[in-house]
């Protein structure tokens, strides 16, 4: 069994590993670059191992150092997290060299998957549906231009490394083709060191649905439910539920069936993703796998009970699936809000800085899944991820109301984020009737506004501010107190 | 007391009259609120106005004082505090004729040199912040006369980073 786990990634989802481990009896190791030395991360581990200059390239983005991090502090895994090297086949591969267990998939699995256009090859011989489009990458944009002809506009421009909406670009008229080629490519090469892209079929206004698997190395595969992921801007996912107001149970169960059919034509092993576009019709394509922990496995954890990161584990350990697909079944409903740094009234732009007041909801059923505290400093490095906020209850309408109240209570001082623009969104009439498409941003709230609000309370809160000001010195002492002591803000975790 | 006080760009005559050690009466244009206070935190206040509970979270920016209130954050600043140092920060929308990054940012690259000329829309910078690229334009027409930032800078909004000399136009 494994016994020391370093965790090659930061923010949110290294703590949330890490508190696996620790439950587990498991020792963790942080590794952090220079501006992350306060963060929650490295705060939360058992050992720590400084990776030097911020720049991903020269930290948790470079193979050489967390290799050698990992045999200096003697951890016998490693587990990537999502981003960074999670989908990274030669890490993996380097892994293995190494004699270190890389808790993931084998890397020629992730090297095959990790390619979009070998994936499709691999599903199409699986018998899994897949998307109309290229079956290989192309660097010529005429070629490419000819290939959109062939398909039809409007076409979805894909980098074969591609994930979280990056290099992706919709393509409606001839005329964009080239500028949004080089676009993708070289916003692929910045993100993934691969600015290889190709093209599919852009499918309007589908569902996005995905479904947890878990695979052993003794062959068993079992999937644990869909999530439904189709409120995205730019490409990526803000809020998440299961079960997906979208599916029948005879839909799941088919749609369950081709996932597990998937993952065995690849030959998986450990927690994966099969991601399907769901079309209007009922129709589901296959689009990509990821080789990696979902950023939103919560809301699976909530309405399964299974904690995947424990059998991410146990995987790993080469135990072998306690599980059955007879033991899966979903109970109630989950929803997951991302709260990144960013202003939604800017196009969601990030908006990194300090962290000035943090406080995060609590009650039945909230679930806080963070990565930062009172008085730490957003770096401007990395993803402006701050937490993903869970809520659980027995229906979708509770667990709605269970989220805005929630959102509500969540105070978040020095940076912008987007948590009026989500309860906006949750409280509006499409989302409550389940329409949710991934044009759904897009069509219903292009142009939103945070709206005037309560202008009379935020003027009566100023200038009571102002009155009881006199009083502040006292607290002084114990502001600076909450802001080196972030262990107060970790009391209402919950997996 | 009498406060100008600004918020969504809008300024409100507020008068603040200070009845017990916590309790006032605030009016706003013809609406008045009898308020009671008590400060929970250095960021928390609770507050009852009208007789009805609410928890106000309050930290500072540079700007004026950012306030949390159910879900929903406000900026507000005192207009004549800010008149008095002469800041032109209340105005809004100042920085639509410079070449700055709207957030700290890692500049990819400069698009144009010094003697360049640009024009209106033109792409002239691309800078990348948390792995997201943006293209900033040139505000107006012109020359360029000066590039303050290179690829790998990195930079913070409201520095400028390319200097642009307007072309008058003929009209």
């Amino acid at each position: 069994m494994i016994k020391k786990i370093l965790i090659a990634n930061r923010g949110e989802i290294a703590c949330r590993v890490m508190t696996t481990c620790k439950e587990m009896g498991i020792e963790s190791v942080a590794v952090y670059s220079d501006v992350d030395q306060k963060a929650l991360h490295v705060l939360m581990a058992d050992y720590s191992y400084c990776l030097g200059e911020s720049e991903p390239s020269k930290s948790y983005l470079n193979i050489d150092k967390i290799i050698d991090a990992a045999k200096k502090t003697g951890a016998d895994a490693i587990h990537p997290g999502y981003g960074f090297l999670a989908e990274n086949a030669s890490f993996a591969a380097r892994c293995e060299k190494e004699g270190i267990i890389f808790i993931g998939p084998p890397s020629r699995v992730i090297s095959d998957l990790g390619d979009k256009t070998i994936a499709r090859q691999i599903m199409i011989k699986g018998g899994v549906p897949v998307t109309p489009g290229m079956m290989q990458t192309e660097p010529d944009p005429l070629v490419l231009a000819r290939e959109a002809d062939k398909i039809g506009y409007p076409v979805l421009i894909k980098a074969a490394a591609g994930g979280g909406g990056k290099g992706m670009r919709i393509v409606k008229h001839p005329e964009e083709m080239q500028e949004a080629c080089a676009a993708a490519s070289s916003e692929a090469a910045s993100a993934f060191g691969n600015g290889a892209i190709y093209l599919e079929k852009y499918i309007e206004k589908p569902r996005h649905v995905e479904f947890q698997i878990l695979a052993d190395t003794f062959g068993n595969v079992i999937h644990l439910l869909e999530r439904e992921c189709s409120i995205q801007r730019r490409h990526q996912k803000i809020i998440e539920e299961t079960p997906s107001p979208g599916l029948t149970p005879s839909l799941r169960e088919e749609m369950g069936k081709a996932a597990v059919a998937a993952a065995k034509a690849s030959g998986y092993v450990n927690a994966g993703t099969i991601e399907f576009l769901l079309d209007r019709d009922g129709h589901f394509y296959f689009l990509e796998v990821n080789t990696r922990l979902q950023v939103e496995h919560p809301i699976t954890e909530m309405v399964t009970g299974i904690d995947l990161v424990r059998r991410q584990i146990e995987v790993a350990s080469g135990k072998r699936l306690s599980l059955t697909q007879k033991d899966v079944f979903g109970r109630g409903h989950a929803i997951e809000c991302r709260v990144y740094a960013e202003d939604p009234e800017k196009g969601f732009f990030p908006s990194p800085g300090k962290i000035r007041f943090f406080q995060q909801p609590t009650g039945p059923g909230i679930r806080n899944d963070c990565g930062v505290y009172s008085g730490f400093e957003v770096p401007v490095d990395y993803d402006p991820i701050i937490s993903k906020l869970i809520a659980y209850a027995e229906d979708r309408e509770k667990a709605i109301a269970k989220m805005i109240k929630a959102l509500g209570e969540y105070v978040i001082l020095g940076v912008k984020t987007p948590i009026p623009f989500l309860i906006d969104v949750l409280k509006s009439e499409p989302f409550a009737a389940g329409e949710t498409f991934t044009d759904f941003i897009e069509k219903h709230f292009g142009n939103w506004t945070p709206g005037e609000g309560d202008i009379d309370l935020a003027l009566i809160s100023y200038l009571m501010n102002e009155i009881s000001g006199k009083d502040k010195t006292q607290y002084q002492s114990s502001s600076s107190h909450e802001a080196i002591s972030p262990w107060k803000t970790l009391g209402n975790w919950r997996l | 007391m009498e406060y100008n006080l600004l918020i969504n760009d809008k300024t409100f005559p507020v008068t603040l009259d200070i009845q017990e050690k916590n309790k006032c009466a605030v009016s706003i244009a013809d609406k008045r609120f009898s308020v009671e206070f008590d400060r929970i935190g250095e960021h928390l206040l609770s507050l009852e106005v009208n007789g009805k509970k609410i928890n106000t979270y309050i930290a500072d920016t540079p700007e004026g004082k950012e306030i949390f209130l159910n879900g929903k954050s406000y900026l507000v600043a005192d207009a004549d505090a800010l008149e008095q140092q002469g800041t032109k920060k209340s105005s809004g929308g100042k920085s639509s004729d410079e070449v700055t990054s709207p957030m700290p940012a890692v500049v990819i690259k400069v698009m144009v040199k010094e003697g360049d000329m640009v024009e209106k829309g033109q792409g002239v910078v691309v800078v990348s912040a948390m792995k997201m690229e943006t293209t900033l334009f040139a505000p107006f027409s012109g020359c360029v006369t000066r590039i303050n930032a290179q690829a790998g800078d990195k930079v913070m909004p409201g520095v400028i980073l390319v200097d642009i000399e307007k072309r008058e136009e003929n009209t």
